[in-house]
């Protein structure tokens, strides 16, 4: 579908209060101090068990502490970005932090502290809650202090299909003969798999690719984070190489009208097998970090702000499963 | 009009029963202050979502995509003005799972945005209470639906909860994210009963406005007639005269007008007409004379219903179409 959503966004400031207006104090709206206080058991869970990423003096993200001996789940996407990394658990800052792994089909890396003693989430028996239920997450840190924020699952459980299919991150020549690449983008999977311009793409996971068409219809059902095997010949020699496939709008920063009135978004936000809905409205940097229900259980990882009024978290279930995988150790 | 029903009496007159759940104590309170105010939140929203939900529609006119929500069994939807469109629109409003059903604006508050739609298929349709009796008060908790972005099947419909952050006669606000393709879609208190229309944002976060039910209520009559009631800005008003038929008459001596020529893919066209025909009457006026035809579809826009009385052949023919744009 490709209709137009319509909302209009006012540009101009609201005009002082006009006689008869009623205004509720900012204390408590849906974010304010007086609204927010009524979760600090939550926030305490967070408190102890939500790790704060930060590049330089910035809180760049958040994390799940998901074992006592400092091991961290994180979205990869943004890790990748930070260039002084530090991570803060508590009231405890820990100046070396090493990637150990990182899953591209889910966006999530382990990152590593040397530390001991903390306080793992515990895991929610089910992500398959009612919509309208709180759930509460990371919102703007102090060095000691974490902050809570609320919220409520807001749709179904469902996958995010990678938004335009897989992207290798090339540009290719048009009207040529062969599948030649002209451009290769920086940041991309083909950057790093060592493709030039010039290099002829002769197949794709073995499967012989003659057009630009073939190519794209290869791609377009490719997920984001997977990877590609692609063939390709450079002076009569035919290599092959692994190529880290990315969502389109990652590579061309395509904005719509939605994501103009939505502040600051997830640059990687589609491409998940599976999430979770709130409408938490937190800042860009909410993700990372776990997304809790009244109990202080774990329901998720927060793994992307879509826009405004739509936030995705990993599941429970699936979150499990990739911090079991990355911990090596057999699943419960 | 022709789809007046009986059952359209509920909908004539809006005053029905009232939704059974009770205002929560919550409300009363400035702020939920432990777990037990919180799942009082979380009970009554979890309670009336199912049901809010199944009335909550997506409205697509041409390129645009909007929300509305279901009213009256019968398919009444109230929408925002600039969903809409204007009046007399065709759209298609399409319900949760999926189905599709053909439906017309009727009229519309051009002044605070406010537009009611008819769904024209029959069919008994889910619907909501509307709020009447003013009892929602600011700092009142409340929920928002709408399909956010435009439909998506396997997401549903998007439920986001907030409160009631300034209040004025046109317009209400609320702390609950709006985004495009949530305009004309239902704002709720947590009795279920609906409160408010989404209209627009601010350029802030928590800035989502509303159009207050009361400004549907006290238009009631003139929306469901289809009236263009105020000057704009959220829709603008029809000019006479922009009306755009697509076809070349002259007299004929037996009375009425032969049709001369249909212009290709014009409103004419689409509606059948041909060389030869001839039309005796429009909305039930005799037609005499080409300068009569234009001076009557000069008082006219584009979407005005039109309805030929027509020959041809000898036979008796009845065309109906809708003026197009010129």
């Amino acid at each position: 579908m490709h209709a137009k959503p319509l909302l209009i966004l006012l540009v101009l400031a609201l005009g002082g209060h006009a006689r008869g207006d009623q205004s509720l104090e900012s204390t408590y709206r849906t974010t304010g101090r007086s609204v927010l206080a009524a979760f600090d058991a939550q926030r305490q869970v967070l408190q102890k068990s939500s790790a704060v990423i930060y590049d330089g003096r910035s809180e760049a993200i958040y994390g799940v502490v998901i074992s006592a001996d400092g091991d961290i789940l994180t979205k990869a996407s943004e890790l990748k970005t930070i260039k002084q990394l530090s991570v803060t658990v508590d009231d405890k800052k820990f100046a070396a932090a090493k990637i150990l792994a990182i899953d591209e089909q889910w966006d999530v890396a382990h990152l590593k502290i040397e530390a001991s003693g903390l306080t793992p989430v515990t895991y929610a028996p089910t992500s398959a809650v009612a919509q309208g239920t709180w759930v509460v997450a990371n919102g703007t840190s102090t060095r000691n202090q974490r902050r809570a924020l609320a919220g409520i699952i807001s749709a179904k459980i469902r996958e995010i299909p990678t938004a335009g299919g897989g992207a290798l991150g090339v540009t290719l020549k048009p009207d040529a003969k062969e599948v030649e690449i002209a451009a290769v983008t920086d940041k991309s999977g083909a950057k790093d798999a060592g493709l030039l311009p010039g290099d002829v793409i002769v197949a794709l996971d073995g499967k012989k690719v003659a057009t630009l068409e073939a190519l794209a219809a290869m791609l377009k059902d490719r997920q984001a984070g997977t990877t590609a095997k692609l063939t390709y010949r450079r002076n009569q020699q035919e290599s092959t190489v692994d190529v880290r496939l990315m969502a389109r709008s990652e590579i061309t920063n395509e904005m719509n009208g939605n994501d103009a009135m939505s502040g600051l978004f997830s640059e990687r936000r589609s491409g998940f097998p599976r999430i979770l809905q709130h409408d938490i409205l937190g800042a860009k940097s909410i993700v990372g970090g776990p997304l809790l229900d009244l109990d202080g259980r774990c329901l998720g990882m927060n793994i992307a702000r879509a826009n405004r009024a739509e936030s995705f978290a990993i599941p429970v279930e699936d979150l499990k499963a990739i911090a079991a995988r990355m911990l090596k150790t057999p699943q419960n | 009009m022709k789809h007046l029903l009986p059952c359209l009496l509920t909908a004539l007159l809006p005053w029905g029963a009232t939704a059974d759940a009770a205002r929560p104590y919550v409300n009363d309170k400035k702020a939920p202050e432990n777990r037990k105010d919180l799942e009082s939140i979380q009970n009554a929203l979890t309670q009336v979502l199912d049901k809010a939900r199944l009335a909550t529609v997506c409205i697509e006119l041409g390129e645009g995509s909007g929300s509305g929500v279901l009213v009256s069994e019968d398919g009444l939807v109230l929408t925002a003005a600039h969903v809409a469109g204007g009046i007399n629109k065709d759209l298609t409003v399409v319900l949760e799972d999926g189905r599709k059903f053909k439906a017309v604006s009727l009229g519309v508050v051009a002044d605070t945005d406010a537009a009611m739609v008819r769904i024209t298929d029959k069919e008994k349709f889910p619907c909501i209470e509307i709020e009447r009796e003013n009892t929602t008060l600011l700092g009142d908790w409340v929920f928002a639906l709408g399909h956010s972005g435009g439909y998506d099947k396997q997401r549903g419909s998007v439920v986001r909860l907030g409160r009631l952050v300034r209040m004025t006669e046109n317009t209400i606000q609320s702390d609950c994210t709006l985004i495009g393709g949530d305009s004309g879609g239902p704002l709720f208190n947590l009795q279920g009963e609906l409160i408010g229309i989404h209209s627009r944002v601010g350029v802030w976060m928590g800035i989502d406005m509303h159009v207050p039910i009361p400004v549907f209520l006290k238009n009631w009559e003139g929306l469901l007639k289809g009236e263009f009631i105020g000057e704009g800005p959220f829709v603008k008003k029809p000019e006479k005269g922009q009306g755009f038929l697509g076809v070349a008459t002259e007299a004929c001596k037996d009375g009425g007008l032969t049709v001369t020529k249909v212009g290709k893919d014009t409103p004419a066209a689409k509606a059948d007409l041909k060389d030869g025909d001839i039309l005796l009457k429009l909305n039930g006026t005799v037609l005499t004379t080409r300068e009569q035809l234009q001076d009557l579809l000069k008082e006219m826009t584009e979407g005005d219903p039109l309805e030929f009385d027509a020959l041809r052949a000898g036979q008796p023919l009845t065309f109906k179409l809708k003026l197009g744009a010129r």
